[in-house]
């Protein structure tokens, strides 16, 4: 476990990887976004609306899947202290509180020609929204905490105990009678056609590499930002 | 309804949303191994 | 026991606290949360007439009746169970088809038809390209006219 917890070691690794998930990640997202919008049939009932689906659900999967990150990130933190676990943490969260945030605006924008409404509070959209004033919480806590000592235990506990909600966001529409549809993915299968299944998992895959891309740049950013902390003091002291 | 300006606006929210992480995690990162690689460099 | 084990059961009981009391959450609030009822659970939940509430199924294949006014229809909101009708006055959204689903917000009336004020369409999870829906309901009829000569 301890073996990827040295920073420099971390960071000999991530050097060569950022720009090798980042340019594929941009490139597949590109083609995703092309193929969607140009390539794919009108839908039986949507219509053309049909193709806010490429950025509704990466969003909204990245969104949620930020968050899980953020809870196994701070479970690894609280439990094996791994040095690297709280700064991956907190390097999620704005990212994911974007996705969160892009998932909600377009479902919004996708509502209106489809279901006749911008919002509703049903089970989903409102699981949904409860996700990113979480984020905003856990960005303010882990802004407020410095990167040692207790403080940042507060912002880890946050996140495992945030994470009881996603579940809920995904059993909410099986849970609950609800506007918006069942799950068209799960692990049985799909009810999504192929010509829209498969620019989407091209639009999954593209946008999950940019976000990996992006939360070693904020790693990367955090851990410069601890040495020259580190530094700075020194120097202080001399 | 059209449904142009719905698909064009979806778009554009992503685009802009994913324009302004990219940029802004990319210049934090540069500017913090940049200061942090100086003062190394610095007796 | 070293601290990391006494760390990692602390953490292991907390996650299971935390999602047990998370479920239980849930399934209390399995009524509340819901958005609309149903026909079912609207026959069984025993709403006062004039209550504004919501209802919501699927707009039965072959039910919407249009009012010589244009303006006014009626239809049958049916879940797998029982069904609805339903009564609206105004301008429909454009996914409000037969074999649809349609969330109404409205009130039972003393005649137990549900008068809505506004209706939503709501998409099943079926994501289908119009040629391809085009093309089943063509080979449907093809074998339909086959089959009844």
């Amino acid at each position: 476990m301890h073996r990827f917890a040295n920073p420099a070691r971390f960071l000999r690794i991530a050097k060569p990887l950022t720009p090798a998930l980042f340019w594929p990640g941009l490139v597949l997202t590109l083609v995703a976004c092309i193929w969607g919008i140009f390539f794919t049939p009108t839908e039986r009932l949507m219509g053309d609306t049909v193709k806010i689906i490429f950025v509704h659900v990466p969003a909204a999967w990245l969104g949620m899947g930020g968050w899980t990150g953020i809870a196994i990130a701070s479970i690894v933190q609280l439990v094996w202290r791994h040095p690297l676990a709280g700064v991956s943490a907190r390097a999620i969260a704005v990212p994911g509180a974007t996705f969160a945030a892009i998932c909600l605006i377009t479902g919004s924008i996708w509502g209106r020609p489809t279901w006749g409404t911008w919002w509703v509070w049903d089970g989903r959209l409102t699981s949904m929204l409860v996700l990113f004033f979480l984020y905003l919480g856990y960005i303010a806590l882990s802004n407020a905490s410095s990167d040692k000592g207790d403080t940042s235990r507060v912002a880890a506990v946050f996140g495992i105990i945030g994470a009881i909600n996603i579940p809920i966001i995904n059993r909410s529409v099986i849970w609950w009678e609800s506007q918006h549809q069942k799950a068209s993915i799960t692990l049985s299968g799909s009810s999504i056609d192929s010509a829209y299944l498969v620019p989407l998992f091209v639009a999954v895959a593209g946008f999950s590499l940019l976000f990996s891309a992006l939360v070693l740049m904020r790693m990367r950013a955090a851990l410069a930002e601890m040495r020259i902390e580190v530094r700075m003091r020194r120097m202080a002291e001399d | 309804m059209p449904h142009a300006p719905f698909i064009i606006a979806s778009f554009a929210v992503a685009g802009v949303g994913m324009t302004w992480l990219i940029v802004s995690s990319y210049l934090s990162m540069r500017r913090a191994e940049g200061f942090a690689a100086k003062l190394k460099d610095r007796p | 026991m070293k601290p990391k084990h006494q760390r990692l059961l602390l953490a292991a009981i907390a996650v299971v606290a935390l999602v047990g009391a998370g479920l239980i959450a849930a399934s209390a609030l399995r009524e509340e949360a819901s958005y609309f009822y149903t026909p079912t659970t609207l026959a069984s939940a025993n709403v006062p007439p004039g209550k504004a509430i919501r209802l919501g199924g699927m707009v039965q294949k072959g039910s919407i009746v249009h009012g010589a006014d244009g303006v006014s229809i009626t239809f049958t909101v049916q879940d797998q169970e029982r069904s609805q009708k339903v009564a609206y006055r105004g301008i429909t959204p454009d996914l409000f088809v037969e074999g649809s689903g349609v969330v109404a917000d409205g009130r039972l009336g003393a005649d137990r038809v549900f008068v809505a004020d506004s209706l939503l369409a709501k998409h099943d999870e079926n994501y289908v390209p119009k040629e391809l829906a085009d093309i089943d309901m063509n080979a449907a009829a093809h074998t339909k006219d086959t089959l009844v000569p």
